[in-house]
């Protein structure tokens, strides 16, 4: 049983074909890197399987079920939870209250008007638990907008996780980070998928990050999938390198 | 009937206006994100002025003076009290702006020109009817058609087929890509923050000849003015013509039968327009969603 | 922790004080009620307005149906000042909730057309059915009733109307206050803060939104209400959208993002207002320009400055 399986997917912009008969299918546990030239069409794939818009034809399934009726919400709390490529947190709140919405989120307490204090305590162990795992537990009390650009985006990570998602969809984690930020990160992904069993899929552009620590890539091509397999596999491919790799290097 | 045609022709000409403002309003809603709360003050701004120079200029002087003038004081506002908050994202700080614009410019109006109404005059030439058996015909009523048509239609030409109207409408979709094309946005915010300006200025002045000038005239030609581009649906500059004639013609007709409600059924409509459509008869989707 | 205790101990103890301190500088008793009622209607708006994050600036419509609601109360139904309370303030508030659902997808200034649009049909409503409202000249013919406990009867004139309305601010504020620290208040801050993200955490941001409009209803409508008692009268104007930008203002001029920035702003504005249309004719235009220099010079508001200041120290 796979946990995602996008079958023969296209979509559409009026005359601008973005995906193309994409078929894709991803097991549970597993950490794969969706890669390609600039307008492949990957955030697309990204923004259509979390709900954005849905496929002008195909079929999506997560779990085993169909979800392409589904709203982002829906799809949200089934277990598929994205981060943006440009970061989407809240800016005006402190690290701490970033994750508190989505650990408060997980437990289904959005909507109560009152808490008591053992359960306020038992979400703030939640809360503290994430931090620790993220490496924010320095910066629990920092408002989220003076942080900077790499730990921001760690803080979107650590928001995603707590919703205690069955799927964990990066779009660019390491966008616009330096070397220090992009070995954090890469090693809290690693982290994730190691210790935790997350099922990580995540676009990337930086090819050290990807080989470093994929197990599957697919390859997007003008909205095509042009190659899939492991990273051994893909870094040989002919097509690949033409490509892709080929302007990288 | 022949009260009931008076009515929705009267209803028409109000719509008119309506249709005038809300096309002004538009404008600057979509591609300036404002929702000029001193429109109203605009359109009094022109039918004063409109009154001040007609001695001079004359009716037809006064009709090209007054909107021009109007146009130039929204280009200078637009420059020195809009700009600066372009850049915040919160949009209850443009509101309030242009809020407390629309208050200095109902007193000052107030208290340069009194605050009892004044009466603008029209040329003889157009007092009289043009037709026996529609005695509300008037020539003045014609002109104000004829006018706000060409209008409009001259607008929506300049929106279609110029390269600054193309550039606002692009504007209007995706302001951020169009800055990046090289385009000045700078002068194509103030350009249609001006255009806007213009037409509630010209509504104004057309107002004055066949309602009279009060203080308070803007206040009551904005409201509906809003209704009309919910109405119609926003993002259609079309939707905001046609859903201020809808309603100023349903307003009209509404005093035959039930005068007390006539203002009142101009925001029934509003509400039966967005339990049922939403979006508003022309509105487009994914508009401030 | 213990500052803001004492800092609210200190409020408390200044409301609670008003009828004497405030006549020595200058002040008194009705003016510190008005206060308080601005305050409040403010207060309720900017439950939407600064915490979640929604433009309405239609909201004296709530606050003027709250008013018709206990003046009508008072004038056919019942001498009766609890139950006048409880009929304006469910009368706003069911107005607010009818009305979420028309605006929920809407957003930005599309919702805040929308809100003062169905302010001014309320508006229309209220001016046209003047048998029963009596129309543009406002409903007369009521007075606000004593208060029976038991065989104790309090008459309220103007220190013990004060304690009501602050007895009813309290108790208003206190549940904002709960909520607010609440998991629902957090997910409406994060809502405010970043709705696509609230989005894709799962949330029907929606309904949170309604939600928030309608108490912030009943709220305002409360403060409206007892608006009416205060004057014994009521008119269109307390549902004129003027009031509603000066309810937005107050809120601003406090700071939005301040639990008790429209307590502040009602302060300021209600002095301003005061002084300067002693002060001159155009009192309107500078009310005006006030409006124009908070946006472009104070747009955080003055508690908000205050935080700001208190952050990079």
């Amino acid at each position: 049983m796979s946990l995602l399986r996008l079958q023969n997917i296209s979509r559409s912009f009026g005359s601008l074909r973005a995906l193309e008969d994409v078929s894709l299918e991803m097991p549970a546990g597993e950490l794969r890197a969706v890669i390609g030239p600039n307008g492949a069409g990957k955030t697309t794939l990204f923004n259509m399987v979390t709900g954005l818009f849905p496929p002008s034809s195909g079929t999506v399934w997560f779990a085993d079920r169909t979800i392409n009726a589904l709203s982002a919400e829906r799809r949200t709390r089934l277990g598929i939870v994205r981060t943006f490529q440009i970061t989407e947190i809240f800016p005006d709140l402190t690290v701490f209250e970033n994750l508190r919405i989505g650990v408060e989120t997980a437990a289904r307490s959005n909507a109560l008007p009152w808490i008591s204090r053992g359960r306020r305590a038992a979400l703030e162990r939640r809360v503290d638990e994430l931090l620790a795992v993220t490496g924010l537990a320095e910066k629990s009390e920092r408002v989220v907008s003076e942080l900077a650009h790499g730990d921001q985006r760690v803080v979107e990570v650590a928001i995603a996780l707590s919703l205690e998602p069955k799927l964990l969809m990066l779009d660019e984690p390491t966008a616009g980070m330096g070397d220090e930020e992009t070995d954090n990160m890469v090693s809290l992904i690693r982290r994730l998928h190691d210790k935790q069993r997350l099922s990580i899929l995540f676009i990337e552009h930086d090819m050290d990050v990807v080989f470093g620590i994929a197990q599957r890539i697919t390859v997007l091509d003008q909205g095509r999938v042009l190659a899939e397999g492991t990273p051994e596999e893909v870094g040989a491919d002919r097509r690949v390198r033409a490509a892709y790799l080929g302007e990288a290097a | 009937m022949e009260l009931l045609l008076y009515d929705a022709f009267n209803g028409l000409i109000v719509g008119m206006f309506y249709a005038l403002m809300a096309l002004g309003l538009s404008m600057i809603l979509t591609l300036n994100s404002v929702v000029n709360m001193a429109h109203g003050g605009f359109l009094i701004l022109g039918a004063y002025l409109a009154f001040t120079l007609e001695p001079y200029l004359g009716f037809w002087g006064a009709l090209v003076a007054g909107p021009v003038i109007v146009m130039v004081f929204g280009l200078i506002v637009e420059r020195v009290l809009i700009r600066p908050i372009y850049k915040r994202e919160d949009p209850v700080y443009s509101l309030l702006l242009t809020f407390g614009l629309a208050l200095i410019m109902q007193d000052v109006a107030r208290t340069i020109w009194g605050p009892a109404g004044l009466p603008f005059a029209i040329p003889d030439a157009l007092n009289s009817s043009l037709s026996s058996s529609f005695f509300f015909l008037t020539g003045y009523r014609a002109v104000v058609v004829a006018i706000a048509f060409f209008a409009v239609v001259g607008l929506m030409l300049v929106m279609r087929y110029t390269r600054i109207g193309i550039r606002i409408r692009a504007g209007i979709r995706d302001l951020e890509t169009v800055s990046g094309l090289g385009v000045n946005i700078y002068v194509l915010r103030a350009v249609n923050f001006g255009a806007g300006c213009l037409l509630a200025g010209l509504a104004g002045v057309l107002a004055a000849g066949q309602l009279g000038l009060t203080p308070t005239m803007g206040e009551s030609l904005i409201m509906p003015s809003f209704v009309a581009i919910i109405v119609g649906g926003v993002g259609s500059f079309l939707g905001s013509v046609l859903g201020g004639l809808l309603i100023g013609v349903a307003a009209g007709v509404m005093t035959t039968y039930y005068p007390a409600a006539s203002d009142a059924v101009i925001y029934g409509i509003m509400a039966l327009v967005l339990i049922v459509r939403p979006r508003g008869l022309m509105g487009q989707e994914g508009m401030f969603e | 922790m213990n500052s803001r205790y004492v800092r609210l101990g200190v409020l408390w103890l200044l409301l609670l004080t008003v009828p004497w301190w405030l006549p020595l500088v200058g002040g008194y008793t009705q003016l510190g009620t008005r206060v308080l009622v601005y305050a409040l209607a403010a207060m309720g708006l900017n439950l939407l307005l600064g915490f979640t994050g929604g433009l309405s600036f239609g909201h004296a419509a709530y606050y003027g149906l709250g008013a018709y609601g206990v003046g009508l109360t008072l004038k056919y139904l019942a001498p009766s000042t609890p139950l006048a309370l409880v009929v304006g303030t469910l009368v706003g508030g069911v107005a607010a909730t009818l009305l979420g659902p028309t605006l929920m997808r809407r957003r930005g200034v599309y919702f805040a057309m929308i809100t003062l649009a169905f302010g001014q049909l309320f508006y229309f409503i209220v001016v046209r059915w003047n048998n029963v409202t009596g129309g543009e000249d406002g409903l007369t013919g009521f007075v606000r009733q004593p208060l029976h406990f038991g065989h104790h009867v309090l008459p309220l004139h103007d220190v013990a109307f004060y304690y009501l309305v602050l007895f009813c601010f309290a108790l208003a504020t206190a549940i904002m206050g709960i909520l607010l620290r609440s998991p629902l208040g957090h997910t409406w801050v994060a809502i405010r803060e970043n709705r696509r993200r609230a989005q894709f955490l799962g949330i029907p941001v929606e309904r949170y939104v309604w939600a928030s409009f309608a108490i912030s209803g009943f709220v305002t409508a409360l403060a409206g209400g007892l608006n009416a008692m205060l004057n014994n009268f009521t008119s269109p104007l307390d549902l004129y959208w003027v009031l509603s930008g000066d309810f937005v203002i107050i809120a601003v001029l406090g700071g939005m993002r301040s639990f008790w920035g429209p307590l502040v702003g009602a302060i300021i504005y209600l002095y301003a207002q005061d002084y300067l249309s002693s002060l001159t004719d155009n009192w309107q235009s500078f009310i005006g320009l006030i409006f124009i220099l908070v946006v472009l010079l104070f747009p955080r508001g003055m508690l908000g400055m205050l935080r700001m200041k208190a952050r990079s120290a």
